[in-house]
């Protein structure tokens, strides 16, 4: 496959990217006993993308031939040129940028196939089983195992010709409790870049069966918060969140352009001074983050971005589109989630570096707060930076001290307002958002982290 | 020549038994896909896509496998995968497929003249919603749009006698708006349109609302005032909150799950008198249209909230058959997931006071464009910022307010509902008035 598309490429009298994708996803799930899915996914295709006339034009096809993906070829120049003379602001060039030769093979010393379909089912219904016994309170109680193992092969006209494997494997429980009316819900999911021995290598499934059962009966009790103004700790998940869904998608090149709240900010101060924040390809602290690529799906080796650093807005994220216009080296943030997806400016490894304080000084300097852990599902971030997350584990802090849960919470606000109130910053670290994905027209399996932060927020309460 | 869709279903069944499977079902899908994007108030790209997949589920005794390909070189591999999964597996009594039922057709599905609709009409339409939003306002930007044409196939076969297929066409568009005055930037609103026929492509609509929207943002204040009052909900802001409870609470297999209160609700009130919602999957031209769902039963219209009181959950063949209550025929997904259940064309029946009479009886309230935020629908807990707002005051709406949070429980709106509107708008595959319930927290900065 790759000496065909070598061969089709070195054809190409437009710049041409062509990129054959095997998608393989395996899901096993288990609720309250019962085996809901037991499935598996393949798709297989190549996409193509050409430039003509200064337009970008995208054509997927399943026909692997090379007739097949000659005439995606031809259609994606079609399309192109059916676009161009609407298009306004025309492509005039890519950026140059060291693109990628050679076989990438993935960092995973114990391959998911090495293990059978009836050992992974077996995990998954025990985990259940345990789940469901922990507590008299537990009502529903489910438990899933998901994987993606893929294989592409990436041929652009100018040079990039790679190889690459990778495989995600991810783990989720999700724990309700009920007592009289009171009803609530506890879950924690873990999931890497990497192999099967390396899925629990931070939390172990027993970790997470007991941290979800706990959350879900504790919360049961617990009261809402009053609404306001407060200061808080984020733990490594909600740093995390916030980096990559209030903070990140702003300085996607892309969004930047569309009229975000950071266009024109290079340079200026965007934060406080203790904040440095990366997107990176690697996975700095911590081995195996799920956004962890070698290439992007451009070809440009991916490295490590500093967006914000000690404060001060250093850096958008770039595809070889939009580096081209600002002026800057690509950042190896183009990706497609599948063969049929074009290339977007998608993040990999989002982060705020560790700081100097101990993470106990992070919280003895709260008199009266919040100590905020984890996604509480849904919220949503717009690309002036204002956000709304709901919030998994809220317990307040008094003195320094972390006390009563309160439940039902959300944090809302301008996240760079949140960036520049922040007045500590742990020295630990943790990578926590790995089982989820990202939405942005198509999925992207990313990671984000960092260590405990101390800030000021509006926590969303009732009013009574 | 090559075999259609249905005959390849067909094969495929008679495959799947050849392998050891009891029973057997295949759910194929093709689809020819135009698009053309906008972003950054230019076009950005068009696309062409052209895929057939299948999803399998292999039965062996009460144990189910499901594989899905895009692939037909592929079906004979997946097929085996179907079967393997399935032996692998814990069985299950309530797994089971449907038994064929006749399936008539529905009408207003598939417009032939969607053939006809080429990639550079696609394109001219995609033009057209830049225009419509710069002839409004300058400072307006479509950050983010699409039309997508698309026209497909769909055919599903079982072992049991289901033989169904039908072609349709979609044409589908948004438009997400952001206003820019200088260093003001205002939320962005999203707005999105759908018809089945070339002649009913009207862009207009959705780009106004959007445009309108992002520039009534542009003016607003930090909210300031906190109260615990009425909040009248637009259409949009109806559907992740009251809709959303509703449809989590109806679905069967969260009854199944143990995760829904309305398990024994069936009979009993469970929202105000004013409340009644249908669900019809023959909708001539609907957006959810179609003869039959995801496991090939036929569609037909249903009531599922009678003047406040519940009348049905909503299943497939598995929770009908756990529940011992009948199919309504909701399995829902794509080939690419074993079925699950959702809604079709679903409907909160219009009131009969007008959106400014309901308005005008709130002595402090809310009026809510757009919800962002979350609702636990396991507990109704919602918390989240309230876009696109408006202050109430003496009946009177004053100005527009930014950052202002609402929280409360969606079971008690349901309860609390006090007024819904003669107006109504089409969500995609909702079409829904505008909405009052009582005793919401609004918590200004």
């Amino acid at each position: 496959m790759q000496k065909q598309l070598e061969r089709i490429a070195s054809h190409a009298d437009e710049w041409t990217e062509l990129r054959y994708h095997v998608r393989q996803s395996r899901t096993l799930a288990v609720r309250n006993g019962v085996l809901e899915a037991s499935t598996s996914l393949r798709l297989t295709g190549v996409g193509v993308r050409v430039l003509s006339l200064g337009v970008f034009g995208f054509a997927s096809t399943t026909d692997l031939s090379e007739r097949g993906i000659r005439e995606a070829v031809g259609a994606a120049r079609s399309a192109a040129r059916t676009s161009a003379p609407a298009k306004r602001d025309r492509i005039q060039r890519l950026a140059e940028a060291p693109l990628a030769q050679g076989r990438f093979p993935v960092d995973a010393a114990d391959p998911l196939d090495a293990h059978t379909l009836e050992e992974k089912l077996a995990l998954v219904l025990s985990v259940e089983e345990k789940l469901r016994s922990a507590s008299p309170k537990v009502v529903s109680s489910t438990t899933s195992y998901d994987e993606i193992q893929d294989e592409k092969i990436l041929v652009t006209s100018d040079g990039a010709s790679a190889h690459l494997f990778d495989s995600k494997p991810s783990f989720r429980v999700i724990a309700v409790a009920r007592e009289a009316a009171s009803q609530a819900m506890g879950y924690e999911t873990v999931g890497v870049t990497g192999g099967w021995s390396d899925l629990f290598s931070r939390r172990t499934a027993d970790e997470l069966v007991e941290r979800a059962v706990r959350l879900a009966v504790d919360q049961l009790a617990a009261p809402p918060p009053e609404g306001g103004a407060s200061v808080v700790v984020l733990d490594p998940e909600l740093v995390g969140l916030l980096c990559h869904e209030a903070i990140g998608h702003t300085v996607e090149a892309d969004i930047v352009l569309g009229g975000a709240v950071t266009a024109g900010k290079i340079g200026q101060e965007v934060a406080s001074e203790r904040v440095t924040m990366c997107d990176s390809g690697l996975s700095p602290y911590d081995a195996h983050a799920v956004g962890t690529l070698p290439v992007d799906d451009e070809g440009v080796v991916a490295g490590r971005t500093v967006i914000i650093e000690r404060g001060i807005l250093r850096s958008y994220l770039h595809n070889r589109e939009t580096a081209a216009r600002y002026g800057v080296a690509p950042t190896g943030n183009a990706r497609a989630f599948v063969y049929s997806d074009n290339p977007i400016i998608r993040m990999r490894n989002t982060y705020i570096e560790p700081g100097e304080d101990d993470v106990a000084a992070v919280f003895a300097g709260v008199r009266r707060g919040f100590y905020l852990k984890g996604f509480g599902m849904s919220g949503e971030a717009d690309s002036s930076a204002e956000f709304m997350f709901g919030v998994r584990e809220a317990r307040r802090i008094t003195d320094g001290r972390i006390g009563e849960l309160v439940r039902g919470v959300t944090i809302s606000g301008n996240a760079f307002d949140v960036l520049r109130s922040v007045d500590a910053v742990g020295n630990d670290f943790a990578w926590e958002k790995g089982a989820g994905s990202c939405g942005k027209g198509q999925p992207a399996k990313v990671d984000a982290g960092g260590p405990h932060i101390r800030c000021t927020v509006t926590i969303g309460g009732r009013q009574e | 020549m090559k075999d259609t869709l249905i005959e390849r279903c067909e094969a495929g069944v008679a495959a799947l038994l050849r392998l050891g499977a009891t029973d057997a079902e295949i759910y194929g899908q093709s689809a020819r896909t135009m698009s053309a994007t906008i972003e950054k108030h230019d076009l950005q790209m068009a696309r062409m896509q052209e895929e057939t997949a299948f999803g399998i589920r292999a039965l062996v005794g009460d144990r189910i496998g499901f594989a899905s390909t895009n692939d037909i070189e592929d079906l004979q591999r997946a097929c085996r995968e179907a079967v393997t999964l399935a032996k692998a597996s814990p069985g299950d009594p309530h797994n089971a497929l449907p038994e064929g039922t006749p399936v008539v057709p529905v009408e207003k599905l598939y417009d032939p003249e969607s053939e006809r609709f080429t990639a550079d009409r696609v394109v001219e339409r995609a033009i057209e919603m830049l225009c419509i939003a710069e002839a409004i306002d300058r400072r307006v930007i479509l950050g983010d749009g699409e039309f997508v044409a698309k026209r497909g196939e769909r055919a599903v076969a079982n072992s049991r006698g289901v033989a169904a297929a039908e072609r349709s066409s979609l044409f589908l568009y948004s438009a997400l708006a952001t206003a820019k005055d200088g260093d003001r930037v205002s939320n962005m609103d999203y707005q999105f349109g759908a018809t089945r026929s070339v002649a009913g492509i009207d862009v207009e609509p959705i780009v106004r609302r959007a445009s309108r929207n992002a520039l009534d943002s542009l003016g607003a204040e930090p909210g300031r005032s906190s109260f615990r009052g009425p909040v009248l909900l637009s259409p949009q802001a109806v559907e992740p909150l009251l809709i959303a409870l509703l449809l989590y609470q109806t679905n069967a297999r969260n009854v199944l799950r143990r995760q829904s209160r309305w398990g024994d609700a069936v009979g009993h009130r469970v929202a105000a008198p004013a409340l009644t919602v249908v669900d019809d999957g023959r909708l001539p031209g609907g957006v959810a249209t179609s003869a039959f769902d995801r496991e090939g039963v036929p569609h037909a219209p249903i009531t599922v909230i009678e003047q406040g009181t519940l009348a049905v959950l909503l299943h497939n063949s598995y929770s009908a058959r756990a529940l011992a209550q009948p199919n309504t025929a909701h399995a829902a997904g794509s080939a690419q997931s074993v079925p699950g259940i959702g809604p079709t064309n679903l409907t909160i029946l219009p009131g009969t006071a007008s959106k400014e009479s309901l308005l005008s009886e709130m002595r402090r309230g809310l009026l809510v464009t757009r919800f962002s935020g979350n609702l636990d629908p396991v507990s109704g807990d919602f918390s989240g910022v309230a876009k696109g707002a408006h202050l109430v005051e003496n009946g009177r709406v004053t100005h527009a307010v930014s950052g202002t949070l609402i929280a409360g429980n969606a079971f008690e709106c349901l309860e609390n509902l006090s007024g819904i509107s003669c107006e109504q708008e089409a969500v995609l595959n909702l079409t829904l008035p505008y909405v009052r319930v009582e005793g919401v927290s609004v918590t200004g900065r």
